[in-house]
This record gives C-alpha cells, structure tokens and sequence, in this order.
C-alpha cells in the first residue's frame, strides 16, 4: 500500500493521541500501569542483553585490534564507546520493538477486534488519547532509564570477561572503561533512546489501531509494528548521528 | 425519537452497503432492525452512532441533526448513549466494577464512592451482585452481556442500542437478556434500537420493526403485521425454517376460517 498512506493516517492518529488528557488523573493512573506492564517487564531481558553485548564486544574487540601500537587499555576504551554510541541504545531498542512494540500492537489490535475501542467512542472518549498516550508516556519515560541500566550491565559483562579469562588484565580494562571519558555520549544515547522509544509505542500502537479482521491480522499488525519500528530506527540512528555527533 | 433521513453508505468498493434508508424509531419502544446477515444492519446502526460517517443523508436525535453538530454537541449526544455490542466489549483490563465506573469516571463530576455506589446499582439491576471483582473472561456470555448492559445504562442515557445482544446465548439466557432490554426501555424511557436476525426475539420483545435487504429498507411497521406483509423478500426471511413455515400455514388457515 502507498507509504504516503500510511504517513498521512499516522500523523492524523497522532494529532488526535496528543490532546488535551479528558481526566488527567487517569491519564497518570493509565501511564504508571504502562510502566509497570511494558518497562518493568523489559528490564530483565535488557540486563541479560546488555551483559552479553558488553561480553562479546570485549571479547571481539580483543581479537581484532591485536597490534603491538595500540596500548591494552584500548580494548576497554572501545568497549565502552561502542556501548555508549549505539549498542545500548540503537541494538537494545531494536530487541524492545519486539518485546514491547508486539505487545503494543497485539494488545491495541485486540482491542480493536473486541469492539472495545469501537466503545469508547461511542461513549464519547478519545479512544486514541486514552489508549495510545500512556503508552508513549510511559515507553519514552522508561526506555531511557533501562538504556542506563544497559550501560551499567553492558560495561560489567565486559569486566566478567576480563576476571575469567585472560584476554586482558582487569586493571587495564577498567583503566580503558576510564579513559578519555566524553560525558556528551551518554546523553546523546539518552536522546536517541527517547526517539527510538517514541517510534516504538507510536509505530506500533498505529498498526494495532488500524486492524480490521480477526485474530489472523492481528498477528500480522503485530509482525509489521516489530518491521517498521526495527528499519525507522535504523534510519533514525543514521538521522540523529548525523545531527548529534558530526 | 430517532430519524434517519435517506442514508447512503458506501465502502472502498462503488457498492453501496445502504441505499437512501429514512425511517423513524420511537421513544419508550422496542425498535428492532431485521434482516439477513451482511444485509447492512450493523452498518445502519454504526451510522446512527456515529461510528460510521454516512455518504449522505442524516440522522436526527430527539430534532438534533447529528450531521450538523458541533464536537461539544456530539460529546452531549455520547454521554446520552448506551451501546450493548456483539460481543460486549467489555474492557479486558478493568474489573466488572471498574467497567461500569468506566463512564462515570470519563464524564461524571462524581466522586469515588458516588461512582460505585452507581455501578453496583446498576449491576445488581441487571442481576449481577457478586462479580464486582472479577474480570470479563471469568464470567459467561450471558453474564458479559448483562454486565455490559449495567454499562450502557450507567449514564442514564436516553438511547439504548443493541447489536445482536443475544447471539452466542442459549434459548434461556437469550430471552432473559431480552426481557432485561425491555424492562430498562420501558423504566428509563429510552430509545431502544435492537439489531437482530433472532426471530424468537423479534416476536417475544419487537415492537416496531425495519426490515433491511441488501442495504435497502424493504420494509417496516409494527410487529402484529410482520407475518401478513406483502413483501417476499420479508417472507422469504421469516419463513426460512420449517417452524415458521407452519406458523404461517396455520396463520392463513385461520384467516380463512374467520372470512
């Protein structure tokens, strides 16, 4: 179908999800039950995600720049850029679109196929503010806090390796993790958490939204959320490179 | 009243789902709109509520021409809707209890304990007592369905529309869901629009009745004339079953015997 389309019904969804909340304090309530549901339950596979990225990053950044003009702390300095810059956010977002953006996109599509979103227009509520809104809120909100989480973890897989085996002394790896320390690259993976988090909740609660038929395309709403999130956040990371960085 | 004046729909496709539909639905009574699956009658009620915007024509509440009102107008008219869906549409997520609030809690300048205090009037006036707690899928079809009527009526609203309310219930169940609609239609003075294609029901609570075919209105009148009508289309719909066949062997028989 025409992407034109799709931009023009995703941009009207939106305009209708950001209004005014008609109850702010079930706006509130709505937002800390998304936080609970979506961010808390992605915190575990964010910690073993992380653990295991900083794992291999030092073990593959060892193997590869084994050259007697680069110093050994080198392994460390790398490691913890590279989780900085994009693991921690761009890779650890790409797994989130299909652990929240599939439940995003199956949860408003069955909804949508109950006639339960058909009944809150009825009664008068912006279906689309009410359901989408604590979504965004919430996932924007917590995405950057479980991006944090990641650097920590990702960092300290890294300093597993360096205790159990002995690709590199852990002086050295923490003396690396130290080093030149730009303070601008945690901010700026803060801000592309946030932007990657809005593709995800957005993107996947617009394929929820729109479901018609049964419970067949409603898996199928679900497989296009985790699609189109997955390439919108490539193509937003090279955006925000470009714009952040150089 | 309700009046729909020469309503069109049309989808994706040129086809017209309706075609130029006026008819009138009166306060107090039991309307129901008959015809065969995919005839277009959940499509006419989704245009009378406003979840489907017709091609043409117009719907008028109580004079208030739905076409034409402003936003704050059209969020008045929704809080004066009750809506019981196929299948209940009860919220997943929420409580029974929560769920009847769920109204009161978007629009009712009440508070927390006026708003329960409210939703289990309203259940226990549907029969519900002991559920507040519990969630729409551990409770039976019959049971969801009264449920989402105590929500419906939650707001006191002058129009009540039910899109199939006993489909999937047996015999029993249907007919004490029905008997419900039209206790609350005749204690609440409501508008009542009844989607059906359940005969049992039509002769048990059917008042005034619309018969649609393919997206035409075919015909209408009060229930008594719904077995001497003219119209073959509305025959062919009635007389389907072998049951009914009967009824209307018999029907003529005693005509015959009375002239």
């Amino acid at each position: 179908m025409n992407p034109l389309y799709h931009v023009g019904r995703y941009s009207q969804l939106m305009y209708r999800c950001f209004s005014k909340p008609q109850r702010i304090g079930v706006f509130l309530k709505q937002m800390i039950k998304e936080i609970d549901r979506l961010g808390v339950s992605s915190l575990f596979i964010t910690l073993i995600v992380s653990l295991f990225m900083g794992a291999v990053m030092t073990v593959q950044t060892q193997n590869n720049i084994e050259n007697p003009i680069l110093p050994d702390y080198t392994v460390g300095l790398v490691t913890r850029d590279t989780l900085l810059l994009e693991f921690c956010s761009m890779v650890l977002c790409l797994f989130l679109s299909g652990n929240i953006g599939s439940n995003i996109a199956s949860q408003i599509g069955t909804m949508r196929i109950s006639e339960q979103i058909d009944a809150m227009d009825i009664m008068g509520v912006n279906s689309a503010n009410y359901i989408i809104l604590p979504k965004i809120a919430a996932v924007v909100f917590y995405v950057p806090i479980l991006v944090v989480f990641s650097m920590f973890t990702g960092m300290f897989g890294g300093y597993l390796i360096s205790v159990f085996t002995d690709i590199i002394t852990t002086s050295k790896f923490i003396y690396g993790i130290q080093y030149w320390f730009i303070e601008w690259y945690v901010y700026y993976s803060l801000i592309k958490a946030a932007v990657f988090a809005f593709i995800i909740a957005s993107v996947s609660a617009y394929w929820g939204y729109y479901v018609r038929g049964g419970t067949l395309e409603v898996g199928k709403a679900s497989t296009r959320a985790v699609v189109s999130c997955s390439v919108l956040i490539l193509l937003a990371d090279m955006i925000l490179t470009q714009l952040l960085l150089l | 009243m309700i009046e729909v004046r020469d309503v069109s729909k049309s989808f994706v496709s040129d086809e017209r789902v309706l075609k130029h539909i006026s008819t009138e639905f009166h306060s107090g009574k039991i309307n129901q709109i008959i015809g065969q699956s995919g005839s277009g009658k959940t499509v006419l009620l989704k245009c009378i509520v406003g979840l489907h915007i017709p091609d043409s024509g117009d719907i008028l509440y109580d004079g208030r021409s739905f076409t034409a009102m402003t936003k704050k107008e059209k969020m008045q008219l929704c809080s004066e809707i009750g809506m019981l869906f196929q299948g209940s549409a009860l919220f997943d997520s929420l409580t029974i209890l929560e769920n009847v609030m769920f109204p009161m809690k978007m629009f009712s300048d009440k508070n927390d304990k006026e708003q329960q205090s409210r939703a289990r009037f309203c259940l226990e006036r549907v029969g519900l007592n002991d559920v507040f707690d519990m969630y729409p899928s551990e409770l039976s079809g019959g049971m969801q369905k009264r449920a989402a009527i105590a929500r419906a009526i939650s707001l006191n609203p002058k129009y009540l529309f039910c899109d199939e309310p006993n489909s999937g219930l047996d015999p029993l169940s249907a007919i004490k869901i029905d008997e419900l609609i039209v206790e609350l239609t005749k204690e609440f003075q409501m508008t009542t629009i009844i989607n059906t294609h359940d005969l049992n029901s039509v002769l048990s609570v059917g008042e005034q009745i619309v018969f649609i075919h393919k997206g035409e209105k075919a015909w209408e009148g009060p229930k008594e004339k719904l077995f001497v009508s003219n119209c073959s289309e509305l025959n062919d719909f009635i007389f389907a079953s072998e049951m009914f066949q009967k009824f209307r062997t018999n029907l003529v028989s005693e005509q015959a015997g009375h002239s």
